[in-house]
């Protein structure tokens, strides 16, 4: 009997099975594991269209004056693509790659609360059409940005199905992601492996379990605004005055905060993994991380309001304090990672590659951070390109590259085949330098009076602009490419066997992919590295099926 | 440390420090915001460490179609309140089915654990 | 008071170079970690996995320098909340798209929007002192030569100081998405001698 669970009824085997019953097996199945892959599938659809979207607006942005749309497409646009790539991309991938590998992580034979992840995968995917069906209306989908700031928002200045379908998809998706970490929340708890003390969780539980804490917190908050802009658009009375256009700013940004950290934690624990394997030793300073998650993971709800400095109507002193602090758990964080590939064996195989990119790109994403954390210089760079470039450091060159490197670490172990290392390699340098040709300049036109949310700009920043864009085709390339590899692995499968790369955690003690209750047998669990500690302990010095 | 309550607590008690600032820099509504969100959190604490979970067999189906209409429902139920009411309706039906239904999967699995 | 663009540059460098800092001490341990300890035959990996007191040494030298720099913005946002009584006043209203500059006991009121760009002038060397507001959704008033801006928030009136040290002409634009015509919400500013600035005043006078 594998896992901290009880053994869970097996459905029966070995008989025909019709193809309806095939499509209902994989929509309403209660594998988490199943679960995770829906909402992988439907989060990288959601990456693809709002990503459609970026590729349109850079393609306005690439030279001054109006070319390709109007003001008013422009404006659904930005909104969509920064809502999409939020709500209905990153934050369920975050949420999704913890529901795949946490029960696998801790040796467990399922989820705690099947049902409740399954519920919230469809809440999240009817959440999303909703809002993208915003497109199908007259009047259009959300055109308010990610945030659908109060006045802007209420009835007389958005009118509209279109934009009530984006406050209900956003209220759904977010009420559906909330119902996946909750279950994770549940599974840390409750199905740990016996041996698998708290302090014996792989890192990237810890990660997910502090994200949770995150996401409990914050997201009901946001359910909570959007049932009251909702209410706002259709009885009136709720949000008035300056009062209340600021009441919804607190409340949406004591969501917004967060949600960037949700978005960050799940792929730095992966990054961890990632270096820990391929520098061949246990992930260093193990305490000082977990004290650092729980520290960096409360100070990140109480820092919202620096989004706020330049209304004036909040307590600047406390928010920039709480902001700045932000950096000493980041600091310990990052203090670890190079501690970890120093003294080990480094093979830089893709995983790596991708995890190095986010050490490096999204460091400077944070750098940038506490610089908006200081009021003065937040009263000049916000609204400004220089916020899109730091949130996309932060977004796309760190936390995206994060998920790759997960990806392109965990895929043999859900799939059962290898990427292919060459796509892999040339995936990744599209991706780097798309990104840095695409972002960077974004920090000059930023600093040089370029607002953002605009189709058009002064002609002086048009070369910039153009450099920008072109990256934006890079990066377009380096997703192509990415997910060539997925389809050719798929296609032409190099079988990956249990433990490819050598690891250290208990998901590699299983086939690939595992069967449907995770595990027949689990080796005994002495640290969060147990496979690790397995193979020291048979003096081996060479990694077990290592790829050379 | 075999206390998955012992973090839940510490996070939480973070939570009240970084409230009770707010509240010292007279920032009271979001102060009172901020103690408010970390209830889930303590209470799940208090939870775990009242009633730590027991070791007990679960029998859990493969499937569960009416998990997957209870959201739809809900989800439909939703957007109807702006695409009209007809879809509420709707809604609301399959809402009320699927959670009939698993009412009757939770009740067949307490059953069988006893 | 300093113009906010001064003690604008000198706490922006000191944030700028102390991240350049950081970031190139991070590429080099990462670059040094590849270089020196890149998987080779025979190589085994260290088994330490501790270090407790590097940590929180680390911690503490963060701690410091993030104190530091809360300092130094606390000290510079303080000087930026003063506000002088003798100030030339503005009343600035921002509407979609669009804004107006009244100019309060002098009979002077400029409106524009993007079909005709309004303007308003300074006297350079002297606190202008602006009163900020919006007549339906929030929009923000942004200076970037002065390295300024403030939301414009309907039902509230946002008070904030200005020195204009360099004379001649400045770009403003709206930086806070308005809705639809929100990136040709802009003006212009003349930052004008003493005696130009009662000649553009008196041109204008009802």
């Amino acid at each position: 009997m594998a896992g901290g669970a009880p053994p869970v009824a097996a459905p029966a085997g070995g008989r025909a099975v019709a193809p309806g019953e095939r499509a209902v097996g994989w929509l309403a199945s209660t594998d988490h594991k199943r679960t995770a892959a829906k909402v992988g599938v439907a989060s990288i659809g959601f990456f693809g269209l709002s990503g459609l979207l970026a590729l349109l607006m850079r393609a306005e942005l690439a030279q001054p004056g109006l070319q390709l749309v109007s003001d008013n497409t422009y404006n659904e646009l930005f909104s969509m693509h920064g809502s999409g790539m939020i709500f209905l991309f990153l934050t369920p991938a975050a949420l999704g790659l913890g529901l795949y590998l946490v029960p696998l992580q801790v040796g467990a034979a399922e989820v705690a609360a099947p049902r409740l992840a399954l519920g919230g995968f469809w809440l999240y995917l009817c959440g999303g059409l909703a809002m993208y069906s915003g497109f199908l209306t007259d009047s259009g989908a959300g055109k308010d940005t990610w945030t659908a700031t109060i006045p802007l928002s209420n009835s007389t200045h958005s009118p509209g199905v279109g934009m009530d379908l984006w406050v209900i998809g956003v209220g759904l998706a977010t009420l559906g992601t909330l119902l996946i970490a909750l279950t994770i929340l549940l599974t840390i708890v409750r199905l740990r492996a016996p041996g698998m003390t708290m302090l014996r969780l792989p890192v990237f539980s810890w990660t997910m379990l502090a994200t949770t804490f995150m996401v409990l917190a914050s997201f009901p908050v946001l359910i909570v605004a959007m049932g009251l802009l909702l209410a706002e658009r259709h009885l009136g009375g709720v949000f008035t005055g300056a009062t209340g256009s600021i009441a919804y700013q607190h409340l949406f940004w004591f969501y917004g905060h967060p949600v960037v950290y949700v978005m960050f934690f799940p792929f730095v624990g992966a990054v961890a993994e990632v270096v820990a394997t391929f520098s061949r030793k246990r992930f260093f300073g193990y305490r000082a991380l977990v004290l650092s998650l729980l520290v960096f993971t409360s100070l990140s709800m109480a820092v919202w309001g620096h989004h706020m400095f330049v209304t004036g109507a909040v307590q600047n002193q406390y928010f920039s304090l709480t902001s700045h602090l932000l950096a000493v758990p980041a600091g310990i964080e990052y203090l670890d990672l190079i501690a970890t590939m120093i003294g080990g064996a480094i093979l830089l195989r893709t995983p790596m590659l991708f995890a190095l990119g986010f050490i490096c790109q999204f460091l400077i994403g944070g750098l940038t951070g506490i610089i908006v954390a200081s009021p003065p210089l937040d009263y000049h760079v916000n609204g400004s390109f220089f916020i899109v470039a730091h949130f996309h450091y932060t977004l796309f060159a760190g936390s995206f590259f994060g998920l790759l490197a997960g990806v392109h670490y965990w895929f043999p172990k859900a799939t059962g085949a290898m990427l292919r290392e060459g796509l892999g390699k040339l995936s990744f340098w599209l991706l780097a330098i798309g990104a840095n040709l695409t972002f960077f300049p974004m920090f000059f036109l930023g600093f040089d009076g370029m607002a953002r949310r605009v189709p058009d700009y002064a002609p002086r920043l048009g070369d910039l602009n153009l450099l920008a864009s072109i990256g934006a085709g890079v990066i377009a390339l380096g997703v192509l490419v990415f997910f060539a590899n997925v389809w050719v692995s798929l296609r032409r499968r190099v079988p990956a066997g249990d433990d490819p790369w050598g690891a250290q955690t208990l998901e590699w003690a299983t086939s690939s992919p595992p069967p449907r209750h995770n595990f027949t047998a689990l080796p005994p669990v002495g640290s969060y590295a147990p496979l690790l500690d397995r193979r020291e302990e048979a003096g081996a010095s060479a990694p077990e099926g290592a790829v050379a | 440390m075999s206390r998955p309550w012992a973090p839940l607590l510490f996070w939480g008690c973070l939570q009240l420090i970084l409230g009770a600032g707010l509240a010292a820099f007279d920032e009271v509504v979001p102060a009172l915001l901020f103690l408010a969100s970390a209830a889930p959190v303590l209470v799940l604490a208090a939870w775990n460490l009242v009633r730590p979970p027991r070791e007990r067999p679960r029998r859990l189906p493969g499937l569960s179609v009416p998990v997957v209409l209870i959201a739809i429902g809900l989800a439909a139920a939703a957007i109807g309140l702006t695409a009209g009411l007809w879809l509420s309706l709707v809604g609301a039906e399959i809402f009320l089915f699927g959670a009939v239904w698993l009412g009757r999967e939770l009740y067949e699995e307490r059953r069988w654990a006893r | 008071m300093k113009s906010s663009r001064h003690d604008f540059s000198g706490l922006f460098s000191l944030y700028l170079w102390i991240g350049v800092g950081v970031a190139l001490l991070v590429f080099a341990a990462v670059a040094f970690a590849l270089i020196r300890y890149r998987a080779r035959e025979g190589r085994t990996p260290s088994k330490r996995s501790e270090a407790n007191a590097l940590e929180l040494g680390a911690a503490v030298l963060i701690t410091a320098i993030v104190g530091f720099l809360v300092f130094r913005t606390f000290s510079t946002e303080a000087k930026e909340d003063d506000e002088s009584p003798q100030a030339v006043r503005i009343d600035v209203t921002a509407f979609q798209w669009g804004w107006r500059f009244t100019y309060p006991g002098q009979g002077v009121s400029v409106i524009g929007n993007s079909n005709r760009q309004p303007t308003f002038a300074v006297p350079g060397d002297r606190p202008v002192s602006f009163a900020l507001t919006s007549a339906d959704v929030i929009h923000a008033f942004w200076i970037p030569e002065e390295r300024f801006k403030r939301s414009a928030i309907p039902g509230r009136v946002n008070r904030f100081d200005l020195e204009f040290e360099t004379p001649g002409h400045e770009e403003g634009l709206c930086s806070e998405y308005c809705g639809l015509r929100h990136s040709a919400m802009r003006f212009d500013v003349w930052v004008l001698s003493e005696e130009s600035y009662e000649r553009w005043l008196a041109a204008r006078r009802r």
